[in-house]
Order: C-alpha cells, then sequence, then structure tokens
C-alpha cells in the first residue's frame, strides 16, 4: 500500500516504532514531536494521513485536528491515545477523525486501522476532486443558454457572468473557461473581471448565504462584533462555507436599509436591528 | 377611476418589507374583504416613506393619519375601530419620544414637518409598479413639453438656469455638464443614469428608483432630447434587486404607452433604456469607471480629458448624471428655472434628499431645502440624540466626505459651505455619531473601506491608502508613536495630490476631518494609551464608579463572561482578569456607572495578582 503519512508524538519513542511497522508495509512516514512541528511540516501539504497523539505540550492533538479540518481536509486523521477518554474520543469523532488506537496497540492493528484508513482517504479523494466540474456539467443547458442570450451585445460579459453565477451559485475556473470560449475572449480576461468585482465569487455559496452589512450605519452599531459572533457560531472565516454547504459567510458594503441598522441578510431577507448577543438566533431559523 | 371612501397607503420600501409589511397587506386585505369593504377601502404597496425605522408604515388618506409599527394581528382591531367606526386608534400612532403624545397626522410629526419635496414629491402616494398613478401626479407632462414644445437649447438653458448641481456628489452643474455634450457632432450619443449607490450609508437614489422610477425615465428622456441622444443605460447596484424590477417594470410600460422606443409622442424623438447591473465595485461610481464596466471591462478610471462629454461610453459623447439629479429635472421643465431657485442659496439651488441614519431619534430618507443648518436636520426632524446621549460629530459624504463638530452644527447645508469643513455634500448620507463613537476608529473605518474599494490602478492610491489603514490600525490598537498625526496629514496631502480619481483624491478626507476636529483623541490614543469612547480594546479598562452604581444588576446579567459581581443594592466591580471589554456592560447600564478608564489603570494590581 502506498501514501504518505505523518506521526505526531511527543514521544519519540511511539514514532520510532511506528515507522519500523508502517515503512516496510510500503507508507512513506515521518515524524513530528509537537502540534507546531506537524503544523510546519503540513503546511505544504502532500500527506495522505496523520495519526496524532491528543495530549501533547503547546499545541494539541484536538487543536491540530481542527487545524486540519481547516487547512487541509483531504488528509485523514487517526487519534492515538494513552487514555481513551470517552469525552475526548467523542470530541474528535465529530471534527471527523476516521479512527483511532488506544495505546499499547499491536503492529497487525496499527496495519490494519492505517489501511482502511487510507483507503477511505483514496476513495473520497476521487469522489471529490470534481465537484466544481459535475456542479457545471449539472447545469450546463441553463448556462449555455444564459450565454447565447447575451452573445454578440456588446459588453455582454458582466451580465452574462451575473446569470451564470445566478445559475450556479458561483463562478469556478471551468465555468470561466466555457464563457470565455463562447464569448470569443481571452480566459485572462474573464479572470479579470471576476476577480475585480466583489459581487463575483470563485467559492460555492452555502445552502443560506449569511451577509453581514458592514455599511457605517451598522458599522456604528456594532455590526463587527456581530460578524465576529457569526464567526465563531459557524467556525468559518468571511468568505467562508461550512463543511456541510449549508452556511456561508460574507461581508457586505452597504445594503442600502441604514434605518435598520445594524442588518443581516440571510438569502433574501432582511434581518434589521440585530443584537450582536442573539445572532444566533435568527441562524436557527435556517436549516 | 373608481372612488373610494379611504385610501390606504402602506409602505413597500426595502425597510418597511423587512419589518413585515407584506406580512401586514395581506392582513388588511384580508380584512377589508371578510368585512365587505372591498368598494369603500383600497389598498396600495407604495415605495419608500422615509421614516424606515418605524416601519411597517400606513398612512390613512383623506386624512393622512400616520400609523407605525403594526404587526398582523393589531389589522382587525384598526379595521373595526378606524374604518368602520371612524375612531383613529392612538396606540398605532406615532409617539413624541418625550411627551409620549400620539401625533396621529403625518406633517405633525417632528421628522415631516421641516421637509419640502420635491425630489421625492410621490413618495408614498402612488404605486410604483403602476404607470398610471404616476400619470396621475403630472406624470410625462414635463416629458411631453420638452419633446414637442421646446428646442435642446431651450430645455438646457432653463436646467442652467435653475441652477441645479449633480446631486451625485461633486456638484457640478447639470445644465453646463448638458450643454458641452450638445456642442459636441457625434453619430451616436449615450444618456447615462448613475444609480450605483455605493456610499456606505446613503440609500437615496435607491429609495427614489423603488419609490418613483418613472420620474428617473422622465428626466433621461428630457435629458436625452437636450444632448442629441437615443440610447440609455442605468447603471444600479446588484444590491438592490427590488430597485431593478420595478425599474425594468416602469420602461416596459413606459414603452407600451409609448413613452419610450421610436417616435416618442409622435415627436420624432427616439430613446431606448435598459436597465445595467453592476457587479459591486464602489469604484464604479467614477464616470469613467461605470463607462468601462457597462463596457463589460474591469471598472477602472482612465484620465481626464478627454472627458466623457466628449468621448465616454464605446468611444461617443456621454452624459451622466445621478438618479436624484434626475428626479429634479421633470419639475424644472414644468414649474421653470424661478420656480426652482426659489429654494435654496444663490450657489446651492432646489433641495437635497439626505439618508439620515446613526445615533437620532429618527432615522429614514429626509429631503430638505439647501441651506438649512445641519443643527435643524439633527434635533429638529432627527429629533436629537438617541438615550439621550451627547452629540460627537456628523459625518458627510460617505468615504470620501468627514466629520463635522458640534461647534460647525449651524454651518448651512450647502455644497460651499459644507467643503469650508473639510466634509463634502456627497450624494447624501448623513450619519450621526454620539459619545460612545471613536472618531479615530471612524477614520479607520473609512480607510479600510478605501483601501479595500481602491482600483489599483495609480500608487498612490493603491499604496497610500494601505500605508494610512496600517497607521490607524497602530494607533487604535496601542502601538501609535509621537509622529503619527503629522506624518498621517502629511501623506493625505500627497496622496490628494496625486491620485488619478476622485476616489483617491478624496479618501484622506475621513481621517484629515477627525485630526482636525478630534485631534485630541488622536492624541490620548497615543500618549496616554487612552480610548475614551471604550471603543479600541486594546485601549480601554471598562470598570464601575461605585458612586453611581445602584446594584441593579443589569451588568452582571448581561456579561457574557460573568466577569461582574456584587450584592443587589450595593455596587458592583468588574473582574478586570476575565474583562474581554465587549462593551455589553457599558451599552446596558442605565445609570452611566460603567467608565472607560486608560488601557493601563489597573496594570499595577494586575501584576500583583499574577506575582
Amino acid at each position: 500500500m502506498e501514501g504518505n503519512i505523518l506521526i505526531v508524538d511527543d514521544e519519540e519513542v511511539v514514532i520510532k516504532s511506528c515507522e519500523r511497522i508502517l515503512s516496510p508495509a510500503g507508507y512513506n512516514v515521518k515524524g513530528a514531536t509537537s502540534g507546531e512541528e506537524a503544523i510546519n511540516i503540513l503546511q505544504n501539504g502532500g500527506f495522505d494521513l496523520v495519526i496524532t497523539d491528543l495530549k501533547m505540550p503547546g499545541i494539541d492533538g484536538m487543536e491540530l485536528i481542527r487545524w486540519l479540518r481547516k487547512n487541509s481536509p483531504h488528509a485523514g486523521i487517526i487519534v492515538i491515545t494513552g487514555y481513551p477518554s470517552q469525552e475526548s474520543i467523542r470530541d474528535a469523532l465529530q471534527l471527523g477523525i476516521i479512527d483511532y488506537l488506544p495505546k499499547p496497540f499491536s503492529p497487525e492493528l496499527l496495519l490494519d486501522i492505517t489501511e482502511k484508513a487510507m483507503n477511505t482517504v483514496k476513495a473520497k479523494k476521487i469522489e471529490e476532486k470534481p465537484v466544481e466540474v459535475k456542479d457545471v456539467e449539472a447545469k450546463i443547458g441553463e448556462i449555455m443558454s444564459a450565454i447565447g442570450q447575451n452573445k454578440g451585445k456588446p459588453g455582454a460579459l458582466i451580465p452574462v457572468l451575473q446569470q451564470v453565477q445566478e445559475i450556479l451559485g458561483y463562478l469556478p475556473p471551468t465555468v470561466q473557461r466555457i464563457i470565455a470560449k463562447e464569448l470569443n475572449l481571452p480566459v485572462s480576461e474573464v479572470h479579470a473581471v471576476v476577480s475585480f468585482y466583489s459581487f463575483f465569487t470563485m467559492k460555492p455559496k452555502g445552502k443560506h448565504n449569511i451577509r453581514v452589512c458592514l455599511g457605517t450605519a451598522c458599522y456604528v452599531k456594532r455590526a463587527n462584533e456581530i460578524l465576529g459572533k457569526l464567526k465563531e457560531i459557524l467556525g468559518i472565516e468571511e468568505g467562508g462555507i461550512t463543511e456541510d454547504r449549508k452556511y456561508s459567510l460574507e461581508t457586505v458594503r452597504c445594503l442600502g436599509a441604514c434605518g435598520l441598522a445594524p442588518v443581516v441578510m440571510v438569502n433574501h431577507d432582511t434581518h434589521g436591528a440585530v443584537d450582536p448577543v442573539k445572532v444566533g438566533d435568527i441562524i436557527k431559523q435556517y436549516n | 377611476m373608481e372612488r373610494y371612501r379611504v385610501n390606504l397607503m402602506l409602505c413597500g420600501g426595502t425597510g418597511c418589507i423587512a419589518s413585515g409589511s407584506l406580512k401586514i397587506k395581506d392582513a388588511l386585505a384580508d380584512e377589508i374583504k371578510k368585512r365587505g369593504l372591498q368598494n369603500e377601502i383600497s389598498l396600495t404597496l407604495t415605495g419608500c416613506n422615509g421614516f424606515c425605522a418605524q416601519g411597517p408604515i400606513l398612512i390613512v388618506h383623506p386624512d393622512e393619519i400616520f400609523y407605525e409599527k403594526l404587526t398582523p394581528d393589531d389589522i382587525p382591531y384598526l379595521v373595526e375601530e378606524h374604518f368602520i367606526k371612524g375612531r383613529p386608534v392612538q396606540k398605532f400612532m406615532y409617539k413624541e419620544p418625550e411627551k409620549r403624545a400620539a401625533v396621529p397626522t403625518m406633517n405633525d410629526i417632528p421628522f415631516f414637518k421641516y421637509q419640502v419635496l420635491r425630489a421625492l414629491r410621490n413618495k408614498g402616494l402612488i404605486d410604483p409598479e403602476n404607470i398610471e398613478d404616476y400619470i396621475a401626479r403630472d406624470g410625462y407632462m414635463a416629458a411631453a413639453k420638452a419633446l414637442l414644445e421646446m428646442t435642446p437649447e431651450e430645455i438646457i438653458k432653463e436646467v442652467k438656469e435653475s441652477g441645479l448641481r449633480g446631486r451625485g456628489g461633486a456638484g457640478f452643474p447639470t445644465g453646463l455638464k448638458w450643454e458641452l455634450c450638445a456642442r459636441v457632432q457625434a453619430d451616436q450619443k449615450y444618456i447615462l443614469c448613475n444609480g450605483d449607490e455605493g456610499d456606505p450609508g446613503a440609500f437615496m437614489d435607491r429609495s427614489i428608483m423603488e419609490a418613483d422610477p418613472h420620474v428617473v425615465l422622465e428626466g433621461m428622456i428630457i435629458g436625452a432630447k437636450a444632448i442629441g441622444a437615443n440610447k440609455g443605460y442605468i447603471y444600479v447596484r446588484a444590491e438592490y434587486p427590488l430597485a431593478v424590477r420595478r425599474l425594468q417594470k416602469a420602461i416596459d410600460q413606459a414603452k407600451e404607452y409609448g413613452l419610450l422606443g421610436e417616435n416618442i409622442l409622435n415627436s420624432g424623438f427616439s430613446l431606448d433604456i435598459e436597465i445595467y447591473q453592476g457587479a459591486g465595485a464602489f469604484v464604479c461610481g467614477e464616470e469613467t469607471a461605470l463607462m468601462r464596466s457597462i463596457e463589460g471591462k474591469r471598472g477602472m478610471p482612465i484620465p481626464r480629458p478627454p472627458f466623457p462629454v466628449v468621448k465616454g461610453l464605446w468611444g461617443k459623447p456621454t452624459v451622466l448624471n445621478n438618479v436624484e439629479t434626475y428626479a429634479n429635472i421633470p419639475q424644472i421643465i414644468l414649474n421653470g428655472a424661478e420656480w426652482f431657485r426659489s429654494l435654496g442659496t444663490e450657489k446651492s439651488t432646489g433641495t437635497k434628499v439626505f439618508a439620515l441614519t446613526g445615533a437620532v431619534n429618527n432615522v429614514g430618507l429626509i429631503e430638505v431645502p439647501m441651506g438649512i443648518p445641519l443643527r435643524t436636520i439633527i434635533y429638529d426632524i432627527g429629533g436629537g440624540i438617541k438615550k439621550g446621549r451627547k452629540f460627537k460629530a456628523v459625518q458627510l459624504g460617505g468615504p470620501s466626505g468627514g466629520c463635522i463638530p458640534e461647534s460647525l452644527l449651524d454651518t448651512p447645508v450647502t455644497y460651499e459651505d459644507i467643503v469650508k469643513t473639510g466634509a463634502i455634500v456627497g450624494s447624501g448620507g448623513m450619519v450621526v455619531m454620539d459619545d460612545s463613537n471613536c472618531m479615530v476608529n471612524v477614520a479607520r473605518f473609512f480607510l479600510e473601506f478605501t483601501t479595500e474599494e481602491s482600483c489599483g490602478k495609480c500608487p498612490p492610491c493603491r499604496i497610500g491608502t494601505r500605508v494610512m489603514l496600517d497607521k490607524l490600525i497602530d494607533i487604535t490598537e496601542g502601538r501609535g508613536r509621537e509622529g503619527d498625526i503629522e506624518l498621517l496629514e502629511d501623506l493625505a496631502q500627497d496622496i490628494i495630490k496625486t491620485s488619478l480619481c476622485g476616489l483617491g483624491q478624496t479618501a484622506p478626507n475621513p481621517v484629515l476631518t477627525t485630526i482636525r476636529y478630534f485631534r485630541d483623541e488622536y492624541e490620548s490614543h497615543i500618549y496616554e494609551g487612552w480610548c475614551k469612547a471604550g471603543v479600541c480594546r486594546e485601549l480601554s479598562t471598562f470598570y464601575i464608579d461605585a458612586e453611581k452604581c445602584k446594584g441593579c444588576g443589569v451588568c452582571a446579567k448581561a456579561c457574557p463572561q460573568d466577569a461582574i459581581t456584587g450584592e443587589k443594592k450595593k455596587p458592583h466591580s468588574i473582574d478586570q482578569s476575565l474583562c474581554i471589554k465587549c462593551r455589553t456592560c457599558y451599552e446596558k447600564c442605565k445609570f452611566g456607572a460603567v467608565k472607560v478608564g486608560p488601557r493601563d489603570m489597573f496594570k499595577e494590581e494586575m501584576e500583583e495578582v499574577e506575582a
């Protein structure tokens, strides 16, 4: 079996023994003795699987898992734990780890679990890669007719982009190439326009798109606290989307509803006079 | 037309829809039907009334009774009492902030009393989706006059004499712009309407487009005749879906009635108008950038001259005016330049629409004669500062404007007087700030905006605003140093002098005006480590004044950290090691007992605790 694995444990002996077992089986194994070191190595990508201890000084296992979920969502995770407390395992499982290894473990168990995890990661990779391609293929008819309607008109590009984004929700590179070809424009020009206007996005939107107004009137009424609270609740940054594609979060400059400041828009609903503390209640209405 | 005993005008502006006016519409229609009053009571969904914070708003004609903040549950009682028994319902009326007395009719409410409606003359009186309502209010009379009875020269002369200046911000004389374009010979000319209202805190143009879309078309028809254009575009922000829908409907209806298209009213003049949706770039409010955007390119400005009146959209002579400018044109043509000049001052004639928001009691859309003092707007129309707080500044002109302090509140609102304060009239955003706002932070907010919205073409704007912003971030986060203020002032002058377009040339204004009027705040941030408004977290410490605290416990309950403790009816205190400076207690305390101290207020004590 092939694949790149990173072992993270503050006891060097654990790393060494894992390496001794996994390398002969065909895996490419590296080690890190702290969460900090692991993040440093992982930043460059290229790992299929991370096997990590939970209890470590500094950045611990849970923090590393959270970092991985955000920055390297394709990597599979296995947790090693000396004290398999129900609580910590449950938390880790909720963050989407594949499996866990209670210490001490036998070489056979390590090999079994690693193989199983590696298969899961690879299967997911094949399935996940062409999401944007799949999205575009599903709606290609509508997209082509939107392009067709505007073809030949002067200044057709922006209306085409607006309509396609309405259909697809976002403008991934695949669709930009199609538009360029159909309108007989260089791809660079299409991309230049997409990246210039804030209305266009290359990231998919969630089922519920949340827009926080940061206009002056909203700002002086604590809109930035609303934004902070939403980031905390959803666990995503501005422009981000939750893993289940349910919520996406963005900011806008002014929705022109200043009389109701501070304003939050969810999909097409405008919510006025939002209390930063209670913004979670608004989100709960959308499922 | 059928005559009804009572006409109900329900506000269907964006603000009122957000507070539920569509549900009120259904409830009213149900109730009217249930009681068999369909032939006696009419119900119309109008454009924005302007008093957005009180929505949903219902005006009952002919008596002009004003009802606010209605809920669907209120409707059966309202219909029974008022429309059947004839007793207007006090509890749904507007109450004066101080006396709590109900004010029955709209024109007696101070918010409306000082206003003069010209550009907004049809607001709340017509159904924006019905051209006949507009026509019934003399709509398209001016267009007919201009097309059938006037030469382009006469139209331009009337507009020039009216003294109308562009309402989009810079205040360029509209008649002169038209004249310059009319003089140019070309096979094709364009007339554009700028509805890319990008200033945060401004929603005048949105309200006009939503409440009275035909007036925009009529203004454009007259302008097109004056300059000799037969193709027009209205550039509207994609963030304004309701405005786009209503304008499209207006265009379709006008075409159907022969008021747009080929040979309008048999005058031999033709004009076609299309809507073009913007895609969210503040710089596209700049005329040359807007034209690039319609051409389907990145919206970046180009150097002038050549000016757009000579070489604009697709290289053809083009006139671009703002929504509110067009809304003034039909009245000038109908009533004459003299009538228009009867309001305002010598150099700033007519009225101006403002979006009044922020810390005042009454927020919403207002139209006032030019020359009215700021004080009247804030204290009479706006009803003073909320929660009895102290006025600190009023921000005019958005990211290109500035903050005007208390001492200059008697400044008349005219293009020339406002410029003297360092701000600009701009498109009409007016955000009032009280003593809980930090002016350094406000400057930072606007610089964040311009830095992000700079198109990046010219370095003074792209890099200069970034450097200014970094300095402001340093100051608000406690890393300010001696010389920072001077550096900001110096840099600002360079950016103003060397930027390509209006965005960069005006971007430093919010910083310059706040330094000019609130230099002490900058200094206390830098030298005392103290944000006296308690906005900049790194520079404030929240504590409870034992003498003022009544021990009501409201703050303790609201504190998300449980950092506030104390026995009931005895002074409470804040545990500094737990406080995250979220300001909640400061906002909640009704007695002003939560105070803001400098960053290092409890430094020694904290160190002792840690030791």
